[in-house]
């Protein structure tokens, strides 16, 4: 187990080279040059020559790539041009929002898709299979930002039962000690607060999880159509024991395994659909950080934020690996 | 006859007929879903090709007569989808916009088509250092999460039409040549290879014309999801206001940025240009699906 974990850590090096290699060689494909880039209309040739100078753009390329890794490797991913604040501690005040509301839309997602699954294939070829068939079809190809503005058109504009955008109330003054405030609210015991942020979460993380929501189903229901015929289910069966016990001991446990892969390939999405969903509902987290970024030209907040989502990603899916494996002995031998 | 000779004669007798395709294509219209899925994408590629000669109105036509009682006009006889903020028909901007979502998402899938393609067989191939390097790069940018990249690549070239479909055909190029690369890698080793090899065939010409052919059908598959994928992800691009400049364009997507502030009085302008997307979305869907059932050799021979 330990050497299986170890070896995936050496996997993680070259990946994480190659994306600051990318990373950094994205700035390098601006339009123009990038001290061009970083000062926008106010570039005179004198400035631009400090600029070169200030941030080394006129050294060799291979020098600037080595300078900038030491920097990074020292935590420092430079200052954004807008608020003039350090990226790291941006990037720290903004993460999790966006974690709060991927883990709300995953657990929509698993908590609705896995019943939803299971019962479509116990029903398979029957009308609740057909309908969620074309359920989890119609999932995927809803773009999340329209079913987010339409969510909000109906629970928020006309029904009115939801607030539309930010985490909580505008009027709101609490503390936030862990800026996740589902758990800040839980540790000051503040109901009132619990209520206000959970009800600011639903409608983004709906709409979030929507598409894993569909694939979940759909794998859970292939895996389940798989396991059921399998000869353990059917001594099981033979044995006498109660539907029940075998539909959760032997077939649900194994169908799971498949399911758990498919929910950490589901993080990639969850990340690049934030932006997308935190437009929509406004939610103050990395993705909008990042839009608003782009349109102030803030390219070192791009740059670090780009680095930051890609080294999640990447570390969220040796996590899964690993506790794939710890679940799966069959994939640590191998 | 044995038991065992009459079963060998009924599986030749039920055996397809006329080669992959064919049987594949006799698969594909038994298939509910995937004749939608035609029908779907039918109408939408229709709509982009005669948008010109069925549009009741130039879709960047403003009538600001429409607004002026408020915005914006519901459906009515004379515009059947309503107008804009702008008074722009909303039925013209969206057959126009069938063209838009139609020539990126072909193009850009086209791009990470032919390059992914291209890097994918090198790698499977001729394996070796060429392999290693290619994989490795590719793994760096599967390492970024889809739509993320493109986001990233457009905010690098500036927002465009143009840098859209770099964007998504840079992000479709790693699914593709690790798609085909793992394909090429399984054909590699099969008889006909060996025998073609033994025969004197040039190395390239038994890529292209044995290997290739053969590790073609999930691509088919894979290509015509990622159609899906694309129009999505343009419309995701065009919504976070990065697609064409020009506000008078009728892209979906872009269409989609504006009508946050109408959600209340015309709630149309969020749901038509969405409706749009979904049905050419869910038809390159319905297609997929099929032909990923019609081309998996394990289901051959059976209706």
């Amino acid at each position: 187990m330990l050497r299986f974990v170890v070896r995936r850590l050496l996997l993680l090096v070259p990946i994480l080279l190659g994306l600051s290699i990318l990373v950094f060689l994205w700035i390098r494909l601006l339009p123009g040059s990038p001290a061009q880039a970083l000062l926008g209309e106010r570039a005179t040739p004198q400035l631009i020559k400090q600029i070169r100078h200030e941030y080394h753009l006129d050294r060799p390329l291979y020098e600037q790539y080595w300078g900038y890794l030491t920097t990074i490797a020292h935590g420092d991913f430079g200052v954004s041009i807008s608020s003039r604040r350090s990226v790291a501690w941006e990037f720290g005040q903004r993460f999790p929002a966006t974690v709060e509301l991927a883990l709300a839309a995953m657990i929509f997602a698993i908590a609705l898709g896995i019943p939803l699954g299971f019962l479509a294939a116990k029903r398979y070829g029957g009308w609740f299979d057909q309908v969620s068939l074309v359920g989890s079809l119609l999932g995927i190809s809803i773009p999340i930002f329209f079913l987010g503005l339409v969510l909000k058109w109906i629970f928020a504009v006309k029904l009115g039962w939801l607030p539309s955008i930010g985490r909580e109330d505008v009027l709101a003054t609490r503390p936030h000690p862990t800026n996740l405030y589902v758990l800040d609210a839980i540790i000051r015991g503040d109901g009132g607060a619990l209520w206000d942020a959970i009800k600011h979460l639903i409608l983004p993380a709906v709409a979030l999880g929507s598409i894993p929501l569909a694939i979940v189903a759909r794998i859970t229901r292939a895996a389940v159509l798989d396991v059921q015929n399998d000869d353990y289910v059917r001594t099981a069966r033979a044995k006498g024991l109660a539907p029940r016990i075998v539909d959760t001991r032997h077939v649900l446990r194994n169908a799971l395994l498949p399911v758990s892969t498919i929910i950490g390939l589901q993080t990639g999405l969850l990340l690049s659909g934030a932006i997308l969903t935190e437009t929509v509902f406004d939610w103050p987290g990395i993705g909008t950080w990042l839009e608003a970024a782009i349109f102030n030209r803030d390219y070192p907040v791009i740059q670090g934020g780009l680095l930051f989502v890609a080294v999640v990603f990447v570390l969220v899916n040796l996590l899964v690996d690993v506790s794939y494996a710890v679940i799966n002995p069959r994939i640590r031998v191998s | 006859m044995s038991l065992a000779e009459i079963e060998a004669y009924v599986e030749e007798e039920l055996a397809p007929q006329g080669g992959l395709w064919r049987d594949a294509w006799r698969r594909l219209r038994r298939n509910p879903g995937a004749l939608v899925g035609f029908g779907l994408v039918g109408l939408f590629v229709f709509i982009a090709i005669f948008a010109p000669v069925i549009s009741p109105y130039d879709p960047r036509a403003q009538n600001l007569l429409l607004v002026a009682h408020g915005c914006c006009q519901g459906p009515t006889w004379a515009h059947p989808l309503g107008a804009d903020q702008l008074g722009r028909d909303e039925l013209s901007r969206i057959f126009y916009g069938a063209r838009f979502s139609l020539v990126i998402g072909v193009v850009s899938v086209s791009v990470g088509l032919s390059i992914g393609l291209v890097l994918g067989s090198i790698a499977g191939y001729l394996g070796g250092v060429a392999d290693t390097v290619i994989m490795r790069t590719m793994d760096v940018m599967l390492s970024i999460p889809g739509l993320l990249l493109a986001i990233g690549i457009v905010a690098a070239l500036g927002p465009g039409l143009w840098q859209i479909m770099i964007a998504v055909g840079t992000t479709n190029v790693p699914i593709f040549a690790r798609l085909l690369r793992g394909s090429i890698l399984s054909q590699k080793e099969n008889d006909f290879v060996l025998a073609a090899r033994s025969v004197g065939v040039p190395r390239r010409s038994i890529l292209v014309s044995h290997i290739l052919p053969n590790a073609i059908s999930p691509v088919i598959v894979q290509g015509t999801l990622a159609l899906a994928t694309a129009i999505i992800d343009v419309a995701g691009l065009g919504f976070l206001g990065l697609g064409p400049q020009d506000p008078g364009t009728p892209e979906w997507g872009t269409m989609l940025t504006q009508v946050d502030r109408y959600l209340q009085s015309a709630p149309f302008l969020a749901i038509v240009p969405g409706v749009a997307i979904v049905i050419s979305v869910l038809g390159f869907n319905l297609i997929g699906d099929g032909l990923r059932e019609a081309l998996d050799p394990k289901l051959r021979g059976r209706a």
